[in-house]
């Protein structure tokens, strides 16, 4: 019925810390500081072992060489020339870099506008007139090979939005709308987190970026631009009338349902998700179920309260609804 | 050859050992400590866990020894090796243990416990994971 | 040789004098300045109680924060541990952070300061003695029920950053928030009462003959460090403020749906949170700076380029605050500017890195555990300042920022630059104060513990950071390969724990504090706090002709305590001091100081008990605390500017200076400076604050009250700083003078207090409320700060009044008149700026 699970788990994958995903760069932006990181690098372990060696001469050395390191010549040598010759190549590096990298896009780029909420992430994908089309939720998709524009806010305090193989982090601040181009050079599921103390569970904050090959994409996007099919199967169409019955749409959004909730994310694909629970958790009925029943359990102090009315059948029906959304 | 149950020396002595030979057969069979391990063919508890905790099985239970939330919507599973009924409704049989893993509603129709998404190998890891569960 | 002051330098040459001193004058000094026993022992003054009181307060708060991170590292250890629940784990993580900065960082440096200073300058005391012993019992008091907050669930949870809208009301609605903000208040308090001290103490009361250029390098440290206060806390001490505000009274600094903003927060913070590690930083760069010479027995290598990069440090790390916010989305041009600055501020580091490397280079080094903890801060000094260099470059800060890189990071500067060579301080200048120097033994233990334990805790978080664990979690999904680094770090804080219990044992077993029959000079230092000392510092105080006295001139020790030198005894028959010129240490007079006295006391305790009972929201109790803290600081204020028993004293050898000075000359002068520079830069936050908000939402300011309204309110100012200059110049002279002067202190004061109520009438009547703008909220918080200094006046011109009537004040006893003068000037000053800012920009609405 399912193929194992070890080929199936994309959040697995994408959250694998080794190599060290700021140091395995999956896009221009990251590439190229990723370069610039191993020059650091390199440059500060040469200083560091060049100290290290005058220390241990000083200490150790031969009469000669100590009488060569006292005395006020070292210090200009080694603490005003060396420094400021160094530096200054670094600086001109760094500065370029950082001009290259806060380069606007040109104006037709696909443009994506994900608002950091507590904590959450609410992802809206814009069309060419700046209207919001589609919804989601604590997952981005983008085409491969090509630059998309973020558009970063905040609902209520101040987020960060990282997804270290792809590129820097950019904070999200209420009242301020920031910038950020992200591109990944090659179809895959990237993982990204909130790197901005956030209170409360914010170490439970993260998201996927999925990138797809082109053409892969506008299929994707004509799919969504399309609400889902309502349910087939019997048990999910109960789950969809107990969904409709107990005012989940108070807080949730489904697209050609009743539900209109904005407080929430939006579940009109959830089923597609990579994720529940902001990248925390694998998708799944299972886990479905046990958000909906008590996700306090699960991410402690998070907004969604417990729904500890449904009895067995009913939190099945609404864990194969969801499931189907898709 | 049958034991004439008598009071004469011999008979008596042999009928004493008898009794204490059952039962301690009696009481090494029920325990009163470790359970006897379920034999699950080609199952590996190690495999099981890893299983658990990609699947998110947590989710919903709290279960030792599992990186993950402490779920409370199902019952902890704590000790699950020693439980007598899986859900309260099935006989906790190795068998029937991993059917359950993967699709409680065919054995319970009115089960929260949604089907997960396991392969039989996979449940039957996580089944024999379980069985590792003894209360302290 | 020319004179800064008029005193004749030939007049020194006087000494070392010949003749033996009278009998009975060592008695006398030492009577004047024993210290208090049993509980009297609390209001004791002397620098040598103080300072050790001080230290160890600040040691224990070290240890307190450092229990709390070895929590953390046990919860990091595994993923999804459930050691310490998420909200138990942020409020750890915000006091760790709080503690280590506010109560142990700054308050370390500071206490050794007030320990070694006079010692170091052959002073008998820092200028203000009871001033230090305030801010001592304040931060002690405070800084104790701050910590206890922990243990209610009470402690802050927002970051010891606590940045808005995150700790505004809404989205911290306990009284948690709160506790950090008026918990961080009397340590503010402190901090400034210390700079003022250090700065007054560095500047004019050093051994005669002790120019700029022969100051111990630690003193210099201490000047910077007590400048950088100065200027940099105000910018904390005005955030707080603000944040307070806006969560009791919602004025919307920071709530962008308001036209406040959460970036004002951020510049606020940093523009003091940068120099503050500078702060820290640097004397400990001193401490460095005074071993290695020692440890080497060679002077210190370049010595004016290190004075130099001190100096450079204090004044470039103003210049690099938005190094933090470089993931705010700030325009690459000021982004590139701070980079810049930041690199820059490498520069002057590694200068005195490689002094003390040409030091050791120059001389032979002696190994003992302060030489070891010195070496040893060095090389940690500089790994953290080579990623600091990394860190400086905006690219490389895009991925490392708000990762466990920068915690690596500062970790490496914090401890190399700070903790190691505290360590190393406390070896070397143990013997100087306890009977027993540390064990060399232990301390070689301890050495290898804490370092070894130091880079097994921290070097592994540089690559945690770049496998993408950002800062602040309590806990980490498994399967992302961060356990592995987490444990490591864990185990490496194992080793840094049983390093310092070992110090703690240590600690135990040898140190017994005493002035007098002290170890002596274990090191073979040669500078001046190596002299034997009683509670009176130096039996004399010598005349310095070099930087490493004690090496120059083998006979010095024994002529200091013969008295053969300055002031060998207390010539008036109190506790005194010799005030020197700032730039060549002549001596200018004898300063009268202050012995034990319960005011202060008094007044720190209610001063602490103010804020705290403001933060549990016993309003009227904390009010009435306040109260009393005022008046208890009144009645220790009544004290000083107290008559001499005679108009000169002498030092010795015929060489007699007044008893008392006026003017810029007097210490009591450059403190009020020094306070008023505190006071305008709290303004001059103030004002950025206002042009800040007023940038992002040009659109929510409304017109201003009439100009007629400005003309009056200016007039007004001016009326009150003329009176306040007329009041100095009036209590010169005779006659009724010192009545016309307290008469035109009060005129002064009302004429300030009318201008400044016709200020804010002016402003209701426009119709313009705090809660409805950033406009409402800044232009209301300037006139809070205006209205809380009138306040001060007319308080301080009753006060001038009384001390008139009681005869307190003469034709040649002008200090009070003079102080409060220049206090009202300055209010009357920033009253007039503060108006002409709110009414005049940016003009019509």
């Amino acid at each position: 019925m399912w193929p194992p699970i070890s080929t199936r788990s994309t959040l697995a994958e994408a959250l694998r810390g080794w190599p060290a995903p700021a140091l395995d760069p999956g896009g221009p932006a990251a590439a190229a500081i990723a370069t610039l990181s191993w020059v650091l690098l390199a440059l500060t372990g040469l200083i560091l072992a060049i100290v290290l060696a005058a220390i241990a001469l000083a200490l150790l050395g031969r009469p000669a060489w100590r009488a060569w390191l006292s005395g006020e010549r070292l210090v200009w040598i080694g603490g005003v020339a060396l420094p400021i010759v160094v530096l200054t190549g670094l600086l001109i590096y760094g500065l370029t870099t950082t001009g290259r990298l806060a380069a606007a896009g040109p104006p037709g780029e696909m443009r994506v506008r994900v608002t950091g909420e507590m904590w959450w992430w609410r992802v809206a994908y814009l069309d060419a007139a700046g209207r919001e089309v589609i919804h989601d939720a604590n997952e981005v998709h983008i085409p491969a090979g090509r630059p998309v524009t973020f558009e970063l806010e905040a609902a209520d305090v101040i987020h960060s939005f990282w997804v270290p193989r792809l590129a820097g982090k950019l904070d999200m601040i209420p009242g301020r709308r920031n910038v950020l181009r992200l591109q990944a050079d090659a179809p895959g599921v990237y993982a990204g987190q909130c790197a901005e103390f956030c209170g409360g569970p914010h170490a439970l904050m993260g998201f996927l970026v999925v990138a797809h090959p082109p053409a892969e994409f506008e299929r994707w996007r004509a799919a969504r631009l399309r609400p889902p099919a309502p349910p087939s199967d019997p048990l999910a169409a109960r789950g969809a009338a107990v969904f409709a019955a107990s005012g989940c749409g108070a807080c949730h959004r489904i697209a050609g349902s009743a539900a209109n909730g904005l407080a929430g994310p939006d579940l009109t694909f959830v089923g597609a998700r990579r994720s529940l629970g902001a990248g925390i958790l694998p998708n799944n009925q299972g886990t479905l179920a046990g958000w909906v029943a008590d996700s306090q359990a699960i991410k402690p102090g998070n907004r969604m309260p417990p729904f500890r009315t449904f009895s067995g059948e009913e939190l099945r029906a609404l864990a194969a609804y969801l499931e189907g959304l898709r | 050859m049958g034991l004439k149950l008598g009071s004469s020396g011999a008979g008596a002595a042999v009928k004493r050992v008898t009794f204490l030979m059952s039962a301690g057969l009696a009481a090494a069979a029920c325990d009163g400590g470790a359970v006897q391990p379920r034999a699950l063919a080609n199952a590996e508890p190690a495999r099981g866990r890893a299983t658990i905790e990609q699947v998110g099985c947590a989710a919903c239970h709290h279960i030792p020894g599992v990186r993950g939330p402490k779920g409370r919507v199902g019952p902890p599973l704590e000790g699950f090796a020693e439980r007598a009924l899986i859900g309260g409704r099935v006989p906790n049989r190795p068998d029937l243990l991993a059917l359950w893993v993967r699709d409680a509603p065919a054995l319970v129709p009115g089960t929260g416990m949604p089907p997960m998404p396991l392969t039989e190998a996979e449940s039957r890891d996580v089944a024999a994971y379980l069985y590792t569960l003894n209360a302290r | 040789m020319t004179s800064e002051t008029g005193f004749d330098p030939k007049l020194l040459d006087r000494f070392p004098t010949r003749e033996r001193r009278p009998p009975g004058e060592l008695e006398e000094l030492e009577r004047v300045w024993r210290a208090p026993g049993g509980w009297r022992r609390l209001t004791v003054v002397n620098n040598n109680y103080v300072g050790l009181y001080y230290v160890g307060s600040a040691f224990l708060f070290f240890l307190l924060a450092g229990v709390l991170a070895l929590l953390m590292r046990v919860q990091l250890a595994a993923p999804l541990n459930g050691l310490l629940p998420q909200e138990v784990y942020n409020q750890v993580f915000t006091m760790h952070g709080t503690v280590m900065m506010f109560l142990f960082a700054v308050p370390a440096m500071e206490a050794l300061g007030v320990l070694l200073l006079p010692q170091m300058l052959a002073a008998r005391d820092l200028p203000f003695p009871r001033l230090s012993a305030y801010a001592f019992w304040a931060y002690l008091i405070g800084g104790l029920c701050f910590f206890a907050s922990i243990f209610f669930g009470l402690a802050p949870n927002g970051g010891w950053f606590m940045y808005p809208p995150l700790t505004s009301k809404i989205y911290s609605p306990g009284i948690n928030a709160d506790f950090w903000l008026l918990g961080i208040g009397f340590i503010e308090i402190s901090a400034i009462a210390g700079a003022i001290e250090i700065i007054v103490g560095v500047l004019k009361t050093r051994a005669p003959g002790m120019t700029l250029d022969k100051l111990p390098v630690f003193a210099w440290a201490m000047l910077v460090f007590a400048v950088m206060i100065v200027i940099g806390f105000p910018a904390v001490i005005l955030g707080t403020l603000l944040l307070e505000l806006e969560r009791a009274l919602d004025w919307p600094f920071f709530d962008a749906a308001r036209g406040g903003d959460p970036l004002l927060w951020q510049h606020l913070f940093w523009f003091f949170g940068h120099p503050e590690v500078y702060i820290i930083f640097l004397p400990a760069a001193g401490i460095t700076s005074m071993i290695i010479p020692t440890v080497a027995r060679a002077p210190l290598a370049a010595y004016r380029l290190v004075v130099l990069a001190i100096l450079a440090t204090g004044f470039i790390s103003f210049g690099v605050w938005v190094h933090h916010m470089f993931t705010t989305g700030l325009p690459v041009i000021s982004v590139g500017f701070f980079s810049a600055a930041s690199m820059a501020v490498s520069v002057p580091a590694g200068v005195q890195v490689f002094a003390w490397i040409a030091t050791m280079a120059s001389g032979r080094v002696r190994w003992s555990t302060a030489a070891l903890f010195a070496v040893g801060g060095i090389i940690t000094l500089t790994m953290g300042g080579l990623t600091g260099v990394m860190l400086a470059l905006v690219p490389f800060d895009w991925q490392a920022h708000d990762t466990y890189f920068v915690v690596a990071h500062l970790h490496y500067v914090l401890i190399g630059g700070m903790v190691l060579p505290l360590f190393a301080g406390f070896y070397y200048w143990t013997p100087m104060m306890s009977r027993r120097a540390l064990s060399e033994r232990l301390g070689r233990w301890v050495f290898g513990l804490f370092f070894t334990g130091m880079h097994v805790t921290f070097l592994p978080m540089h690559l945690t950071g770049l496998m993408g664990m950002p800062r602040r979690v309590y806990t980490y999904l498994p399967g992302r390969n961060w356990e592995w680094p987490n444990l490591v770090s864990t185990l490496g804080a194992v080793l840094i724990a049983a390093g310092v219990l070992i110090f703690l044992i240590d600690l135990a077993r040898n140190f017994r504090f005493a002035a007098e029959d002290n170890a002596g000079d274990v090191f073979g230092g040669g500078t001046l706090e190596w002299l034997p000392t009683g509670l009176y510092s130096t039996r004399s105080i010598p005349r310095v002709t070099s930087r490493y006295p004690l090496w120059d001139d083998p006979d010095l020790a024994q002529d200091v305590e013969a008295g053969r030198y300055l002031l060998p005894g207390a010539a008036t028959g109190v506790r005194e001091t010799i005030v020197t010129s700032p730039l060549r240490a002549e001596p200018q007079y004898l300063q009268r100081m202050p012995g034990p006295s319960v005011w202060h006391v008094l007044a720190a305790v209610f001063t602490a008990a103010a804020f705290l009972l403001l933060t549990v929201q016993l309003y009227w109790v904390g009010l009435a605390s306040g109260v009393l803290a005022v008046a208890f600081v009144l009645r220790w204020v009544w004290e000083t500017d107290w008559p001499m028993n005679a108009e000169t004293a002498e030092l010795g050898a015929g060489v007699r200076v007044p008893t008392y000075a006026t003017g810029p000359a007097s210490h009591g002068w450059w403190a009020m400076v020094v306070l008023l520079t505190v006071v305008g830069m709290i303004f001059l936050m103030a004002a950025f604050s206002y042009v800040f908000l007023w940038s992002r939402r040009p659109d929510l300011w409304i017109a201003p009250p009439p100009a007629a309204q400005l003309l009056a309110i200016v007039a007004g100012q001016a009326v009150a700083a003329g009176f306040a200059l007329a009041a100095a110049r009036l209590v010169r002279r005779g006659g009724a003078g010192r009545v016309l002067a307290a008469g035109a202190m009060i005129v002064s004061a009302l004429a300030g207090a009318a201008a400044w109520a016709l200020d804010i009438g002016g402003w209701r009547a426009a119709g313009l409320i705090p809660v409805a703008s950033g406009q409402g909220a800044t232009v209301y918080a300037l006139l809070s700060l205006q209205g809380l200094l009138t306040l001060v006046i007319l308080i301080m011109a009753g006060y001038v009044a009384v001390r008139v009537a009681r005869g307190l004040v003469s034709t040649d006893r002008t200090s009070t008149v003079d102080l409060v003068s220049l206090f009202a000037v300055y209010t009357a000053a920033q009253g007039g700026l503060a108006a002409l800012l709110a009414r005049l920009f940016p003009g019509g609405g």
